[in-house]
């Protein structure tokens, strides 16, 4: 640490950035919203994948599971089901401010237990898998639980549901989940640096470096790999009801299980921006949100061929991640001081 | 850390403010003589072939109006364009897609994308902005129970798809000196807001006839396999099978029924068109005596001042996309003829007042006349129900237009 004012600049210039970009760019709003979900799916993604050593491709499962729990909970307060299928003039899912943000809050806090709890069960059961299983079981738990959410007839099966419409009277939904997903992202990132500073960071780099002898220390591996999924699930809930809030309608397989898309795209983010760093998850999103985007709005039909080819260049090229490939190129600016030491 | 942070903060403000500074500036959409609409479509994903016949069909329209001199608002005559995105047959992308055409582009004129899904994705997006959204292919009707007031299609709702063919086959019972109420009814769904609906509608159908569903199957969105359906059809015997899966789900269900030479007297489907059924070198003679649900067919009688008759339309089309339009594609021409008719009598580019002159459409298209519910759905339309008699599609219903009879029971091909 040379100085400390320079981390409380780089905080405050992305705190800066937090605040104003929706207020200065308001035809964006979505946009920012999604960018800021993107670092937290990348972000906690990162803690299995990158800290650990377990690659996880179902952890999509705890962003619909939290995006329908809240949903649910918002219907279950102020809806009747039936209603929906009343053909009306009249019938429409305006609430009050209060009702929405009560609903949406207690929603929030039911979906995180529930996402809480059901990685305990499931990481109990698959997390004594290791390596390539761990990853095509995971990958499996995704692929069921969308196709599950299709048949509950609760949760509008495959016709799928709607959230309730944001309340006209708190202006812009864009401008409210911008600053949310904002919020949560900064939550998570300081949770997570905290959490990878202490005991239990160590204990899941011990795991990812050499899982048998951290058993042979005494180390619970089980039990620490169980309550870093739970972690990440946490997260991943509050991201989950925020989405399906901000997108009005929840489809099964594209909007609250989407293991091609959002599933992928976190392994993705998290390896483009260097997985196992604090900052690479965020970098990785970032670049890969906005550069998903560009592309949308000028290779009509082509986005998706242009966004395989820069994986495929970032893959080949930086195959550490932008961070990784960072570190190795100025190991200095990592705290990594070569010649000082061996001299 | 500490000068890795400043170099991390250039690198990701950096990032940010590129990225942003090159998707573009927003600009208003009717400049000039030019009237911008916009919609976000499937160009790629599973909903690539249909998302080609509504963006083909957009295009036709508006070229049609342009050439026709465009539409006259305020006394100035203004031409039509439409700015597209790909949503990758994907709700989650739809909205968002839907939201950057209203906030970025300025868009202010909607056209609706393909599949009831999507639709129900952007449906509230549109609702939320007050910008009027005119669609040909949203036909669930959990669209239209919602009280949305900016969505307008031009196309009968899902329920009404296949409700002829149980009606068929009831008369068909009667001629047989049997009572309809002994029929049973095999049902295959794609677990999908569209299909779903068809489902229900036929349940409501079977009440009405007392007749009895003995197989209710939902298949997933992406079905490869139908196995399972057919081994039951072959074991109960329906009289009737009715399965709506879809452009991939119907090409699978035609083939993998004449495979295990599984059949029924009467066997109706939707997306026969999309997927091709009549192609006898993909499907031999497998798609014969199938009943195909359609919002529109060219034999119809329909005609307005751009394209002249049904049959015109289709033939047009044909000679600019070099094959028959499926009715997806009617739908989708006929929603920028309903548009451009609102605008010019709203004589305004007032979202509202546009919207109001939507709602009190009252005209006569090529693809059928348009008169628009309180709740959006067109009412003035029927369904037709066409069979595919030695490879050719013949209207057998609604018997205003059928011009053959209907070929009962099916042969196992």
């Amino acid at each position: 640490m040379s100085s400390n004012n320079k981390p409380v600049l780089l905080y405050g210039g992305i705190l800066l950035i937090g605040i104003f970009l929706p207020l200065a760019l308001p035809a964006f709003q979505t946009q920012i919203s999604v960018m800021w979900m993107m670092v937290t799916f990348a972000l906690t993604w990162d803690i299995l994948g990158g800290r650990m050593g377990y690659n996880s491709f179902g952890n999509i499962v705890f962003f619909g599971v939290g995006m329908y729990a809240s949903a649910s909970m918002q219907h279950e307060l102020y809806f009747d089901i039936g209603q929906f299928e009343v053909i009306s003039d009249q019938f429409n899912l305006q609430l009050t401010p209060e009702k929405y943000l009560f609903g949406l809050g207690l929603g929030m806090i039911v979906g995180a237990v529930i996402c809480v709890a059901l990685a305990w069960v499931l990481g109990s059961g698959i997390l004594s898998l290791r390596g390539h299983y761990f990853a095509i079981c995971t990958l499996g738990l995704g692929v069921a639980v969308g196709e599950l959410a299709g048949t509950i007839d609760y949760i509008g099966a495959g016709s799928g549901m709607a959230a309730p419409v944001f309340p006209l009277a708190m202006g812009s939904a864009g401008l409210f989940y911008s600053y949310f997903f904002f919020i949560l992202v900064v939550v998570t990132f300081f949770s997570l640096k905290w959490l990878y500073s202490t005991r239990f960071g160590l204990a899941i780099n011990a795991i990812r470096d050499d899982e048998d002898k951290a058993e042979a220390m005494g180390l619970h591996t089980t039990r620490y790999k169980t309550l870093a999924w739970c972690v990440s699930a946490f997260f991943l809930s509050f991201a989950g009801a925020g989405f399906g809030h901000l997108n009005g309608f929840i489809d099964p397989l594209d909007v609250a299980f989407p293991g091609a898309t959002f599933g992928v795209w976190m392994v993705l983010m998290a390896i483009l921006g260097g997985k196992g760093t604090l900052w690479g998850p965020v970098v990785g999103a970032l670049a890969f949100h906005i550069t998903q985007e560009f592309f949308w709005s000028t290779l009509l039909g082509w986005q998706r061929v242009a966004l395989g080819l820069m994986i495929v260049i970032v893959v080949v090229f930086f195959p550490l991640g932008i961070m990784g490939w960072a570190r190795e190129k100025w190991p200095e600016r990592f705290g990594h001081i070569l010649e000082e030491e061996s001299s | 850390m500490s000068k890795n942070s400043k170099f991390l903060s250039v690198l990701a403000c950096g990032a940010v403010v590129t990225g942003l500074a090159t998707t573009g500036p927003a600009e208003a959409k009717v400049e000039g003589d030019t009237i911008t609409l916009g919609s976000a479509v499937s160009i790629t994903g599973r909903y690539a072939v249909n998302g080609k016949h509504t963006k083909n069909g957009y295009d036709l329209g508006v070229k049609f109006i342009n050439d026709k001199g465009g539409i006259t608002v305020g006394g100035k005559k203004y031409k039509l364009a439409i700015q597209y995105y790909d949503d990758e047959s994907t709700a989650a992308r739809g909205t968002q897609l839907a939201e950057r055409l209203i906030q970025q582009d300025q868009i202010k004129f909607i056209l609706g994308p393909y599949s009831s899904g999507m639709t129900k994705a952007i449906a509230p997006v549109v609702e939320k902005y007050g910008v009027p959204m005119v669609e040909g292919n949203g036909a669930s009707r959990s669209i239209f129970n919602q009280g949305f007031r900016y969505t307008f299609a031009v196309l009968s709702t899902s329920e009404q798809y296949l409700s002829t063919a149980i009606d068929l086959a009831a008369e068909q019972a009667k001629k047989d000196g049997k009572d309809p109420s002994s029929l049973k009814i095999a049902l295959g769904v794609r677990n999908e807001p569209f299909a779903l609906d068809i489902g229900a509608g036929i349940h409501d159908d079977a009440k009405r006839h007392g007749m009895e569903i003995i197989i209710d199957e939902k298949f997933p969105k992406e079905v490869s396999d139908m196995t399972s359906f057919l081994t039951k059809i072959k074991a109960l015997k329906p009289d009737v099978v009715v399965v709506s899966a879809h452009t991939v789900g119907g090409a699978l269900f035609v083939r993998q029924m004449t495979e295990q030479k599984a059949n029924a007297p009467i066997v109706a489907m939707t997306h026969c068109e999309s997927a091709k059924i009549e192609d006898s070198t993909v499907f031999g003679s497998a798609g014969e005596d199938i009943l195909c649900a359609g919002q529109w067919a060219p034999e119809l009688t329909y005609r307005d001042d751009y394209f002249g008759s049904a049959m015109d339309y289709t033939k047009t089309f044909e000679k600019v996309y070099g094959y028959v339009p499926p009715y997806q594609a009617a739908e989708s021409t006929a929603s920028v003829l309903v548009y451009a008719d609102a605008i010019a009598r709203a004589g305004s580019f007032d979202t509202a007042k546009v919207r109001d002159a939507l709602a009190a459409t009252d005209m006569q298209t090529f693809y059928g006349n348009v008169k628009f519910a309180p709740t959006g759905q067109n009412i003035a339309k029927p369904m037709v129900l066409r069979q595919l008699q030695n490879g050719k599609y013949k209207l057998v219903a609604p018997s205003r237009w059928a011009d053959t009879p209907l070929s009962f029971p099916r042969m196992a091909q």
